[in-house]
């Protein structure tokens, strides 16, 4: 059989599953986005003014999205590492109870552990008791906060952390940690000059898997946040299921789009590009 | 390094050592938390219909587990679109992985692309594109058939990235060895090569089970009036979860541990019998990202 | 290996192939009507002797008592499949306009809509003429002062299901003193008011606070109340906008004073006693939820057979008991004295016309002035 049919036929299936429900669709969405009209008699009129009022009125949720992606990107990466490390190099016999650990929750779906965060914040609870007498609740409630959505946005993302972080720091041959101890450099020397940047690949892959979701999340603003929390997931949500704004909600989801993949190309060059696409070559 | 002599001192320096692990391990148990709390209230006997404050302890819950006909059927209908979204994505990807990977083919940096976009775009944006074309289309009737498209389509890059990053690290020597015993490229493969990438695949799979009955976002949109377990979550949650659903929850987290430990005790078992040599290890170890969940 | 050349031909046959499957599918697929799609004219509930088969039924949640569907199903010898989906109203006309456009139900016989979403349909063409023969008992003891809605004045389109009030929750315990809308205000109660993200709930409210007379008021002072209602949310006075949700924060006390509805507090209390529905001292918006067939309801005779027999005065009380709004039908009161006399007594299911003097019929804006409430709404509902 020709080989030169094959990586086709392989490849049939799974490629026209994504360009008929994934790539047809975004073209069905950017022909909505351009329509115009009332609900009921929407018709397509090359209307570019949804795409000016999708950011002059929504501005404001623009802004707030990527911050609080961009927070709690941060401050998944930073309880990610450890983890990721101590998974990698320290934990022997446990490293699958641990890695359980980090991948379980995830079955309990994503809305339930949302909601038990509703409860563990909730005004009366110990918790933001503590953080009152921190000092680090200043409203006096903690739910309905911008900390609140960004808690849970940290929370709900970090198993998206950890894994890329993980398999990267998993791959590295000890010998050059070692070498580098030979070398006398000092733990955190190795660390910084060796380990960090043979793991970088999985930080960056994980710092994506994170903010890219995190930015069009809905269902911690909703749950956790008040209405001067709500991000453009909300908005689109509100457009397309609430106001039955179809045109008008395209165009945002497009706007979105576009603006993360600028963020992120700007973040690949600096990053680089070979841990994305897998460029290791076949076979 | 020398350690002064006091256990003041001492216990400080083993901080210092183990700092990264403590860490890691408190990180850990942070993210255990909000199961603990579902645990916890899965035992409540509330008055009304919220379970926020503790009341009082109950088996009634899990023994009558399965009393709430809703959440039942929402459940049937969660577990039957992930095995199904499951079984599809997990064959077309791990077919597109073996393209992508042994092939040099034109096209071959386009489909990468094809294949990153999607777990690159919000899944707002996915379940709103795949509505307006469903609603423009007109042909499928929101419900059942479009969710499983909607999953599948979601779950093939995840398993794609997953089982191509186990084949990166086989070795094709194993496979050159069986041809040159005789055997035919499908035989090869039969016998060979999915025996040793199974535990990819069979993570893959894992993912996409995890993935489509986790799903809200873009079941949301194109459910239509389907109702799966998180959608009925949702619904519930705006007049007061049933007590059942928190049962249901760690029902699914034990069933899922049990399943990730035995997965795990198969690796190791298979790992022994093929005994390996310490340079191979590399190939049958856990790989790459491919798993937690082997 | 093959060549460069030979590779780039077969891939871009393979292209060609993958487009033209796509395309041909597509083509045969396709003819769908789209968005706006269908002509659906106004059809009529065709009776088909006696109800029978199954029938499927979408309510709001906690509507209804445990006893009435299966007593109804032994009565009447249909099998009934209740789901409560309709968890607000535009949210539930999201997901069924795509069905009711092509004439679908997506299998439903009958379902439960608030007033203006009744108006809303019936415009569009997605609702069923009634049958009147077969409701006897709407007829003979449906409320004189339902009778007549201006969005459907013979009631060929509607029953109604239960009505009820929009007023004030409160936390007696924490929030002793909130008795007025405008009391919501109050700069102590800062992050613990929540109001209701119904644009015709919260608004009119807002509006009778501010001394407007909802039912007369302008685009301008419709706005008004937006603006005002816009400022407390940005300051934190107002801690969420809530759909059905806002029990749970009562009942745990990170609210104590909410915009809500009657027939929820009363099954609240069973939560909390604490929790006290007040009529704030500007009025209340009076509404009702109304039971209607969608064209394409595959047992429309079923359904209407439901209608009927929940008109029925003992039947009703029935439903009265658990569910606690106020009832549309005559002849309850004195079955329940006799039964409950707590409920029958109690103002909240069985108000008095003194009761609520002060209170409006939920007004209910359309055409464009609807879009831009609507727009004006849903920017300070997201921030």
């Amino acid at each position: 059989m020709s080989r030169r049919i094959a990586p086709y036929l392989l490849l049939a299936p799974g490629a026209i599953w994504l360009l008929l429900f994934f790539v047809v669709p975004l073209y069905y969405m950017g022909e909505l986005s351009l329509n115009s009209g009332v609900f009921g008699a929407y018709e397509f009129s090359w209307n570019w003014s949804n795409y000016s009022d999708a950011l002059s009125l929504y501005d404001s949720q623009f802004v707030r999205s990527f911050l609080y992606a961009g927070l709690a990107t941060m401050f998944a990466l930073l309880l990610a590492y450890p983890l990721a490390y101590t998974i990698a190099f320290k934990a022997g016999r446990w490293r699958n109870v641990l890695l359980f650990a980090v991948v379980a929750p995830f079955f309990t779906t994503y809305l339930i552990r949302t909601l038990a965060w509703e409860t563990i914040l909730s005004d009366q609870s110990p918790v933001v008791s503590v953080l009152d007498f921190l000092g680090l609740a200043p409203e006096g409630h903690v739910l309905a906060t911008a900390g609140a959505v960004i808690a849970g946005l940290t929370y709900n993302f970090l198993p998206f952390m950890v894994l890329p972080i993980y398999a990267s720091l998993e791959r590295i041959d000890v010998r050059l940690i070692e070498a580098g101890k030979d070398l006398y450099a000092s733990a955190t020397q190795t660390f910084l000059r060796v380990t960090l940047p043979l793991s970088a690949p999985g930080v960056v892959a994980g710092t994506l898997l994170t903010f890219i979701p995190a930015s069009g999340d809905y269902v911690n603003a909703q749950f956790l946040g008040s209405a001067s929390n709500q991000m453009i997931g909300n908005v689109i949500q509100s457009l397309y299921l609430k106001q039955s704004d179809y045109p008008a909600a395209a165009a945002l989801s497009f706007v979105l789009m576009a603006l993360i993949l600028v963020a992120v190309l700007i973040y690949i060059r600096f990053a680089g590009t070979e841990a994305l696409m897998g460029e290791e070559a076949a076979g | 390094m020398t350690a002064e002599a006091s256990t003041g001192s001492r216990a400080w320096q083993w901080l210092r050592d183990h700092a990264v692990s403590i860490v890691g391990v408190l990180v850990v148990l942070y993210m255990l938390i909000p199961i603990a709390v579902i645990f916890f209230f899965s035992f409540n006997d509330p008055a009304g219909r919220y379970n926020f404050t503790w009341v009082g302890f109950t088996l009634d819950h899990w023994t009558n587990a399965f009393g709430i006909p809703e959440l039942n059927e929402a459940l049937i209908t969660s577990l039957k679109l992930a095995v199904l979204a499951t079984v599809i994505s997990t064959a077309v990807g791990t077919l597109m992985a073996l393209a992508l990977v042994r092939h040099e083919f034109f096209g071959r940096r386009a489909t990468n692309f094809l294949i990153v976009i999607p777990m690159a775009t919000p899944e707002v944006v996915m379940g709103a594109a795949l509505l307006s074309f469903f609603l423009i289309l007109g042909t499928f009737s929101l419900g059942f058939q479009t969710l499983l498209i909607a999953h599948v389509m979601f779950c093939i890059s995840f398993v794609v990235v997953v089982v191509r990053s186990r084949l990166i690290g086989f070795d094709r020597n194993l496979e050159e060895a069986a041809k040159d015993l005789g055997a035919s490229p499908f035989e090869t493969f039969r016998l060979v090569t999915l025996p040793l990438i199974m535990p990819g695949i069979f993570g893959a799979a894992m993912l996409a089970f995890a993935l489509s009955i986790d799903d809200f976002v873009i079941s949301n949109f194109n459910s239509g009036t389907t109702v799966t377990f998180p959608l009925y979550i949702f619904g519930a949650a705006q007049r007061g979860i049933p007590v059942e659903v928190n049962v249901i929850a760690m029902i699914l987290f034990f069933f899922t541990v049990a399943a990730m430990g035995f997965a795990t005790w198969q690796q190791r078992r298979a790992e022994k019998m093929a005994s390996v040599r310490p340079d191979q290890e590399s190939t049958l170890a856990v790989p790459a990202g491919a798993s937690a969940a082997t | 290996m093959s060549s460069e050349k030979e590779q780039r031909r077969t891939g871009i046959v393979a292209v060609v192939i993958a487009v033209l499957a796509l395309a041909l599918g597509l083509a045969a697929c396709g003819g769908g009507s789209g968005i706006n799609g269908g002509d659906t004219e106004s059809e009529e509930v065709k009776l088909e002797g006696k109800p029978s088969g199954d029938v499927t039924i979408s309510n709001w949640p906690l509507y209804i008592d445990k006893q009435t569907v299966p007593d109804f199903e032994k009565e009447a010898g249909v099998s009934v499949k209740y789901i409560e989906d309709v968890n607000a109203n535009e949210e539930f006309f999201a997901k069924m306009q795509p069905l009711l456009k092509q004439g679908e139900s997506g299998g439903r016989s009958l379902f439960v809509v608030t007033d203006w979403m009744v108006a809303k349909m019936k415009e569009l063409g997605y609702l069923q003429k009634l049958d009147k023969s077969a409701l006897p008992n709407v007829e003979k003891n449906l409320v004189s002062n339902l009778r007549e809605p201006k969005y459907d004045p013979n009631r060929e389109y509607s029953a109604p299901w239960q009505s009820g009030m929009t007023g004030i929750i409160v936390r007696k315990d924490l929030a002793p003193d909130v008795k007025s809308i405008c009391d919501l205000f109050d700069p102590q109660y800062k992050g613990k008011v929540e109001m209701l993200n119904e644009l015709r709930d919260t608004v009119p409210l807002v509006m009778k606070c501010l001394g407007i007379d909802p039912s007369e008021a302008d685009e301008a002072e419709w706005l008004e109340a937006i603006d005002k209602i816009k400022g407390a949310s940005e300051s934190g006075q107002i801690r969420r906008f809530t759909g059905n949700d806002y029990g749970a924060d009562l009942t745990s006390g990170n609210a104590v004073a909410v915009i809500g509805w009657s027939g929820d507090a009363v099954q609240l209390q069973a939560d909390n006693p604490n929790i006290e529905w007040r009529m704030p001292t500007e009025g209340c918006i009076l509404w009702s939820d109304n039971m209607v067939i969608p064209v394409g309801a595959p047992n429309p005779t079923a359904g209407e057979a439901f209608m009927n027999y929940v008109y029925d005065p003992k039947n009703q009380a029935q439903i009265e008991a658990y569910v606690n709004y106020v009832s549309p039908v005559e002849n309850v009161k004195p079955i329940l004295l006799e039964e409950e006399p707590e409920i029958a007594k109690n103002q909240l299911i069985f108000p008095s016309k003194s009761f609520t003097k002060n209170c409006t019929i939920q007004p209910s804006p359309s055409g464009e002035e609807e879009q831009n409430l609507n727009r004006a709404f849903n920017a300070v509902l997201n921030g």
